[in-house]
C-alpha cells in the first residue's frame, strides 16, 4: 500500500514539474486539433471516420513522447539518480511515472474529445468502453515509452526511438484507414499493433461499429498488452535507470 | 535500529568490474557506529563505485555487503529507509523549490504530513536556508545547493549518511560551513561514510581513514596511524649559529642525511631521531657553533599518501 501511495506522490510530482506547464499542453493538443479540422474541412460528411484515430493517436503520442521525456531528462540531471536512493522499488518508479504520462495522453485526447463534440457534433454513444480505450490504452502506450526510454541516454535518442515505433504503426492500426480497407499484407500487422484495438474500442464508443466482433474482445487484447508492457518495463527499468 | 552488529558497515571481498576493468578488487573493511569514516584515493580509484554499491545503485560482482545489519541486493528498501546519500553532484530537482524538495523527499520516506512540516522547517533552518524556501533549486548558489542536498539527505534522520566529495567545488567559508555541518550531524548520532581526496579535510574530519588506490585496499586506520606506518624517515630542520659544510656535518652524524641548506637551515633526513640529535649537539660543541633552532617535522597525512601512492607504482613497474 505505502509503494502505491509513494507512485502517486511520484505521479503527482511529474505532472507538478512538467505536464501541466502551458508548452506542453498545448504541443499535445494543437497538433490532433488542428488535423481534425483540415480533414472536416475537406469532408465534413466523413469525418467521424477518422475521429477515433485522431484521438488515439492525440493518446498515443501523448502518452508515449511524455514518459520518454521525463524518464531521459531526468537521468541527464541527476534526478532519477536522487528517485533510485529513496525507498521505493523500481516497480514503483515505473508505476508513478506511467501514471503521470498516462494522465497527461488521457487528459490531451479528453480535450480533443471535448472539442469534437462540442465544435463538430460527434457524440459519445458508449462512453463506458470509450473510457476504457483511453484508460488501457494510456496504460500500455506509457509503459512502452518509459520502457524505450531508460535504454537510451538522450531526449533526441528516445524521440527518434519511439518515432521509429509510433509512425509506421500509425498507418497499419486504422488511424487514418478503416482495417477492412487495408491491403490483405498489412492486416496480420494490424493485429499485433495495440494501436488498432485502442482505435477500434474508441470508433466502438463513437459510432456503436467495431472491425471486431463481439467488441470487448479489443479490451482483452490490449488489457493483455498492458500486462506485457508491465512486465517488460520492470526489469528494463532495474537493468538500465542508473546507468 | 536494524540487527546488532558493532559495525554500521561491513564489507568482505568486495569485486566489481566495468567490462574488462577492474574497478574493485576484494575491497574489504569496517565502518563502527556514530563514526566518521574518511574513504580516500585519487580520482578513478574507485570510491563511488564503492558508494554507489553501498547505497543500492549498483549491483556487486562478488562480496559482501551489509548495511544497517540487511544486505542492500536483497533488502534495498529497508537498507535506504536507513540510509541518506549526498552525491558528488547536487541532483535536487531544479524546477521545484527547496521547501517542496525536501517535501517530496519526505513523503517518499514516509513522514505524515505534520513530520514532514516539522523536518522541513527545521532542516530549512539549520541549514540556514529558512529565507530560501520558496526558491527554486536551480536558481541558488552551489554552496546553498550542496547545503539543500546535505538537508535532503537528512530528511528520514538516517543512521548512516553516505557524502561523496561533499566540498567539491566550494568556495573556502562555504567548505567550512558544510564541514562544521558534518561535525555536528555526526554528534548527533549519525554515521559518516565521507568519500573525498582532499587529504585536509579527511584528516580535519575522519576518525578513521581508508586509501583506496586503483580498486585496492592499500591502508586502513587513524590519520596518525597512518603518517607512522610509512615515515620510515622523519626530517630533521636545525639553524646553527654559524656556517658548517656538509661533509662535516654528515661525517660526524651517521645517523643523519643532509638534504639541503637554505637561509641558514639545514633539512637533514634522519633514520634515528634521537641518535641524530645527540650526535648533532656533539658536532655543534666540536665546531664551536650554538644550535639555534631544531625541530622534527611531522608527516602530514598529504606525504602519507603520496608515499603510498608512490610505493604502489614503484610495486607496478616492478612488476612489469
Amino acid at each position: 500500500m505505502s509503494q502505491v501511495v509513494s507512485a502517486l506522490f511520484i505521479s503527482r510530482k511529474d505532472i507538478e514539474s512538467y505536464y501541466s506547464k502551458p508548452p506542453l499542453v498545448t504541443w499535445g493538443i494543437l497538433f490532433p486539433a488542428v488535423l481534425m479540422l483540415a480533414i472536416y474541412v475537406k469532408d465534413p460528411a466523413t469525418y467521424l471516420n477518422v475521429a477515433p484515430g485522431i484521438i488515439a493517436m492525440t493518446l498515443l503520442f501523448g502518452s508515449t513522447s511524455m514518459a520518454a521525456i521525463v524518464v531521459t531528462f531526468e537521468k541527464r540531471s541527476g534526478t532519477l539518480q536522487r528517485l533510485l536512493l529513496t525507498p521505493v522499488t523500481h516497480r514503483t518508479i515505473v508505476l508513478g511515472k506511467a501514471t503521470s504520462a498516462a494522465a497527461y495522453g488521457i487528459a490531451t485526447s479528453l480535450v480533443i474529445t471535448v472539442g469534437f463534440t462540442l465544435l463538430l457534433g460527434m457524440h459519445l454513444v458508449n462512453p463506458l468502453v470509450f473510457g476504457v480505450g483511453l484508460l488501457l490504452g494510456a496504460g500500455v502506450f506509457s509503459l512502452l515509452g518509459l520502457t524505450a526510454s531508460v535504454m537510451v541516454k538522450e531526449v533526441f535518442e528516445a524521440m527518434t526511438l519511439m518515432n521509429f515505433l509510433r509512425f509506421p504503426i500509425l498507418f497499419i492500426s486504422g488511424v487514418f484507414m478503416p482495417l477492412e480497407s487495408l491491403p490483405a499484407w498489412a492486416k496480420p500487422i494490424a493485429l499485433v499493433s495495440p494501436l488498432t484495438y485502442v482505435v477500434e474500442l474508441l470508433r466502438f464508443g463513437i459510432s456503436d461499429q467495431s472491425y471486431f466482433s463481439p467488441p470487448w474482445i479489443c479490451a482483452i487484447v490490449v488489457a493483455v498488452f498492458l500486462i506485457f508492457s508491465w512486465w517488460i518495463a520492470g526489469p528494463a527499468f532495474r537493468r538500465k535507470a542508473s546507468r | 535500529m536494524a540487527g546488532g552488529s558493532e559495525y554500521i558497515i561491513e564489507v568482505g571481498g568486495l569485486c566489481k568490474s566495468y567490462g574488462e576493468t577492474r574497478a574493485l578488487e576484494d575491497v574489504g573493511f569496517n565502518v563502527g557506529r556514530e563514526e566518521i569514516f574518511g574513504y580516500l584515493g585519487p580520482n578513478g580509484a574507485g570510491k563511488t563505485t564503492t558508494v554507489n554499491i553501498l547505497c543500492g545503485l549498483l549491483d556487486r560482482d562478488a562480496g559482501e555487503v551489509r548495511v544497517c545489519n540487511l544486505d542492500i541486493e536483497r533488502d534495498p528498501v529497508s537498507v535506504k529507509q536507513l540510509i541518506g546519500v549526498v552525491p558528488e553532484e547536487s541532483n535536487l530537482y531544479p524546477e521545484l523549490t527547496c521547501k517542496r524538495n525536501l517535501e517530496y523527499l519526505a513523503e517518499l520516506y514516509g513522514l505524515s504530513r505534520t513530520a514532514r512540516r516539522k523536518k522541513v522547517g527545521d532542516l530549512l533552518e539549520i541549514f540556514n536556508l529558512a529565507d530560501r524556501g520558496t526558491t527554486p533549486f536551480q536558481t541558488l548558489s552551489r554552496g546553498m545547493k550542496r547545503r539543500l542536498t546535505l538537508a535532503a539527505a537528512l530528511i528520514h534522520s538516517p543512521e548512516v549518511v553516505f557524502l561523496d566529495e561533499p566540498t567539491v567545488g566550494l568556495d573556502v567559508p562555504s567548505a567550512r560551513d558544510l564541514r562544521t555541518l558534518i561535525q555536528t550531524i555526526n554528534r548527533n548520532g549519525t554515521t559518516v561514510f565521507l568519500t573525498t581526496h582532499n587529504l585536509a579535510e579527511a584528516e580535519a574530519l575522519c576518525n578513521r581513514i581508508l586509501i583506496l588506490v586503483k580498486g585496492h585496499v592499500v591502508t586502513e586506520g587513524t590519520a596518525s596511524e597512518i603518517r607512522q606506518n610509512v615515515e620510515k624517515t622523519r626530517t630533521l630542520s636545525v639553524i646553527l649559529s654559524a656556517d658548517v659544510e656538509g661533509k662535516s656535518l654528515s661525517g660526524a652524524c651517521p645517523a643523519v642525511r643532509p638534504v639541503n641548506a637554505k637561509d641558514g637551515m639545514w633539512h637533514l633526513e634522519v633514520t634515528d631521531t634521537h641518535a641524530a640529535v645527540s650526535q648533532i649537539v656533539s658536532f655543534a660543541e666540536k665546531q664551536g657553533v650554538r644550535i639555534l633552532e631544531i625541530r622534527t617535522a611531522v608527516a602530514s597525512l598529504e606525504d602519507a599518501f603520496m608515499t603510498i601512492l608512490e610505493d604502489k607504482v614503484t610495486k607496478r613497474e616492478g612488476r612489469t
